[in-house]
């Protein structure tokens, strides 16, 4: 109390003794604070909310001529058996936990022409993340610097997820069954969001690639394409070293791309809505035909078979069947989820879902 | 006398004093400033540990973008945050309508430079698609630049159509399933080839709305939804009663409406409104009280598509206007149920109407033509009754008259009163 009574006593002694000292302060800081209070709003006459003053438009479209309007005509969209000579547009899809240097040197052998190939990946926000979008950053740069004479992608798009973060997939036990249906929910959502902000008006095909897929065929899009199918998965196998033999062996690796059992049906229809049923767990034995099983080594690689479920380590769609709707559920469709949920869908939409048993692409050995 | 002035004070003590006293004076100012400085844009969310972002430009790599989702999701006052909104709009033979949709255009007042265009253009036989570009380019080149919308896109997409577009050919009964899935596909090849990673929110909007407040984003906007939609009624000629609900698609799921479900095969299609399916589900439109609190929300399970507006990432989740029986629904009611089982808020504004344009339906077309026969009709016969009005009074007298006069005189009489004059009558043989 005496200090304040102090102050206002020294107070009234300056601005006796010199005004200006007391007053130029107390001017600058009213000014000050008008100027802080100023709003930076604005209103309308026909409305009762509040505008921003300046409106920064940083896509700069307020400079685009006024006749700049786009028009794309997608009846003369082709989704053909000669994808190369129409020169049919390719977008690859990639969901990337972790980079492997083996997928990107892969995806550069790819001889479909690179001006025909957009890329898209989605990376998870989590520290891992960060390292992985680091690595993808360098890779992408290595290809698409003006500096480095090398044919360029027509497009990449990175994205970085927005839902809450897929935990680590190193971790074995997120294969446990009980874990199942989260992770590929998120999985599924990841898919759709990387999926509907990179699909254009140009799109013909759209293939989806994991991140772990590191041995393909040079010519994957035009051997895949070839088909002429709404839905195409190749059969993932696995390159591994066989401790008993003695010798490098390969082994079955995606399990997602079955075909429909009576007992799977009958599995079905006993579970509640919200139930899944995921393949290669002993808890759920649906007896389902699985694709990795029908691979023969000396039989026609162009063989096709119906399926009913598939996987997303290697899959091609006809964009068509995506822009019709068909998506990765996030949640249990018809007691699926993920690609497998997108099966179903396509197939609700009338397409046809085929996988080709003796066409190989290898996953990586972790 | 000292109790007043205080004990004296030291002059250690007193500079002490002061500048414990300054001291606070100056942590008031800076308090001060930080709030203001706080409300000013500066956040100090940006302690704590930052995603990565890597750098790409033109010159270290072409062709190439990157987009944090979690950046551009969609707030509730977007207008002050600079939230891109993707405006869908699907049109087919919709010519007639274009002038007055794109007067509502030129009155939004959200900040139009933060909208994008998007039109689908399909199976159109008028002149859709040129005067869609004229009335495009008249905006664009507005003298005002607060009028000039920022990207525009027009795609073009065939579906085909067995249904005609007249207003009972499109909502009879037995047309509503498959009309819906193609609509549904139209919708759904709209937002996948129009939604970019920078949209914060999507809004649907149906060319033939008549009345609609300028404001209808943010109105929409500030419930901060996942997905929402307002009331849609339209206006009746006086004699169908002035008034009328129009879109019974936003509803709220019902035990009858999930019994009829169960009772139906797989690609079976309910739609709302019809006879044929009783659901007894309580109907936005409906629920509409003139006089309600225009904020009032109501959930709904299925939705109506004139006018939708949803977070963007509802449809980069994978939401979309399912072109076959979803839950045994399809198209926009489709949507609602899809959204609902991901998880998503699905909201309507009971008292809160935009109104859609009044179509006569087949039996109202009927009926306005007999009124305009039965209008004919009254205007012939007064015509004839002019001509016989003219002939009657030609070729009769008119003794009206004459006959007061006599009537008068028969009456006077008659006239008892005057019975009482001296009438002599003589009785002698």
């Amino acid at each position: 109390m005496s200090g304040l009574w102090s102050l206002r006593r020294r107070i009234s002694y300056a601005a006796r003794r010199s005004p200006i000292k007391v007053f130029l302060p107390l001017i600058a800081l009213v000014v000050f604070v008008f100027y802080m209070m100023r709003s930076d709003t604005i209103t309308k006459p026909n409305s009762r909310y509040k505008y921003v003053r300046e409106d920064t438009d940083q896509f700069q479209l307020k400079q685009v001529p006024g006749d700049h309007i786009s028009h794309y005509d997608l009846n003369k969209l082709t989704f053909s058996s000669n994808a190369l000579e129409k020169k049919e547009k390719v977008l690859i899809l990639t969901p990337m936990a972790q980079f492997h240097q083996e997928y990107w040197d892969n995806l550069l052998k790819l001889t479909y022409p690179r001006t025909l190939i957009e890329l898209g990946f989605i990376v998870p926000k989590t520290t891992d993340g960060d390292e992985t979008l680091k690595q993808l950053e360098q890779a992408v740069k290595d290809v698409q610097s003006p500096k480095k004479k090398v044919p360029k992608f027509s497009k990449v798009t990175i994205l970085r997820q927005d839902s809450e973060a897929v935990e680590s997939q190193e971790e074995k036990d997120r294969h446990a069954f009980s874990a199942q249906k989260k992770r590929r929910s998120q999985m599924a959502t990841a898919r759709n969001s990387l999926l509907f902000t990179t699909l254009g008006p140009f799109t013909s095909w759209v293939l989806w690639l994991d991140a772990d897929i590191v041995e393909t065929a040079p010519t994957l899009i035009q051997d895949m394409t070839k088909h002429d199918k709404a839905v195409l998965a190749a059969n993932c196998w696995q390159r591994y070293y066989d401790e008993e033999k003695k010798e490098d062996s390969r082994r079955p690796y995606d399990y997602n791309n079955w075909v429909e059992s009576d007992e799977g049906l009958r599995l079905a229809s006993q579970l509640d809505d919200d139930k899944i049923i995921v393949e290669g767990y002993s808890d759920m034995a649906t007896f389902r035909p699985l694709m990795a099983h029908f691979y023969d080594p000396n039989g026609d690689q162009s063989v096709e078979m119906k399926l009913d479920g598939v996987g997303g380590t290697c899959l091609m769609v006809k964009s068509e069947v995506h822009r019709d709707g068909a998506m990765f559920p996030n949640f249990p469709f018809y007691h699926l989820i993920e690609t497998e949920g997108f099966a179903k869908m396509a197939k609700r939409l009338g397409y046809e879902v085929y996988g080709l048993p003796n066409y190989l692409v290898y996953h990586l050995n972790e | 006398m000292s109790q007043r002035l205080g004990p004296p004070i030291s002059p250690l003590k007193h500079s002490r004093k002061a500048r414990i006293c300054q001291i606070s004076i100056i942590r008031i100012v800076v308090l001060l400033i930080l709030i203001l400085a706080g409300s000013a844009g500066i956040t100090f969310k940006m302690l704590g540990q930052l995603p990565y972002v890597p750098q790409f430009t033109e010159s270290n790599a072409e062709y190439t973008e990157f987009y944090d989702l979690d950046k551009v999701d969609g707030h509730s006052d977007g207008w002050m945050k600079q939230d891109r909104i993707l405006f869908c709009v699907p049109l087919r033979d919709a010519a007639e309508h274009m002038p007055m949709f794109f007067s509502h255009m030129r009155n939004m007042t959200y900040p139009h430079h933060l909208i994008d265009l998007a039109f689908l253009v399909s199976d159109s036989k008028d002149d859709t698609m040129g005067l869609l570009v004229t009335m495009l380019r008249e905006l664009q080149n507005d003298e005002d630049p607060s009028i000039h919308f920022g990207n525009i896109e027009i795609f073009e997409k065939d579906f085909g159509q067995a249904i005609g577009q007249s207003f009972s050919d499109r909502h009879g009964f037995a047309a509503q399933g498959p009309r819906r899935k193609l609509m549904a596909k139209a919708r759904n090849w709209l937002t996948s080839v129009a939604l970019k990673p920078y949209h914060s929110w999507v809004y649907w909007r149906d060319v033939d709305v008549e009345t609609c407040p300028p404001t209808i984003l943010e109105d929409l906007m500030h419930h901060d939804k996942d997905v929402i939609v307002p009331n849609v009624w339209r206006p009746l000629p006086d004699w169908l009663g002035g008034q009328q609900p129009y879109d019974l698609n936003s509803w709220r799921e019902s035990d009858g409406g999930l019994q009829l479900a169960d009772t139906l095969d797989e690609d079976a299609v309910i739609v709302e409104g019809y006879v044929e399916y009783a659901t007894w589900r309580p109907h936005l439109a409906y629920l509409r009280d003139p006089y309600g609190d225009p904020e009032t929300e109501m959930e709904l399970d299925g939705i109506g598509g004139v006018s939708i507006l949803s977070k963007a990432h509802v449809f980069r989740d994978g939401a979309h206007f399912p072109a076959f029986s979803f839950e045994k629904h399809a198209e926009t009611e489709g949507f609602g149920k899809l959204c609902r089982r991901m998880g998503l808020s699905v909201v309507g504004l009971p008292h809160y109407v935009i109104w859609h344009i009044y179509e006569p339906s087949t039996d109202d077309l009927k009926h306005m033509e007999w009124m305009a026969q039965e209008e004919e009709k009254a205007e012939k016969r007064k015509e004839v009754m002019k001509v016989y009005k003219k002939v009657w009074k030609a070729g009769f007298e008119n003794v009206q008259k004459g006959w007061e006069d006599e009537r008068l005189r028969v009456l006077k009489n008659s006239d008892p009163v005057r019975l009482s004059r001296n009438v002599r009558v003589d009785w002698s043989d």
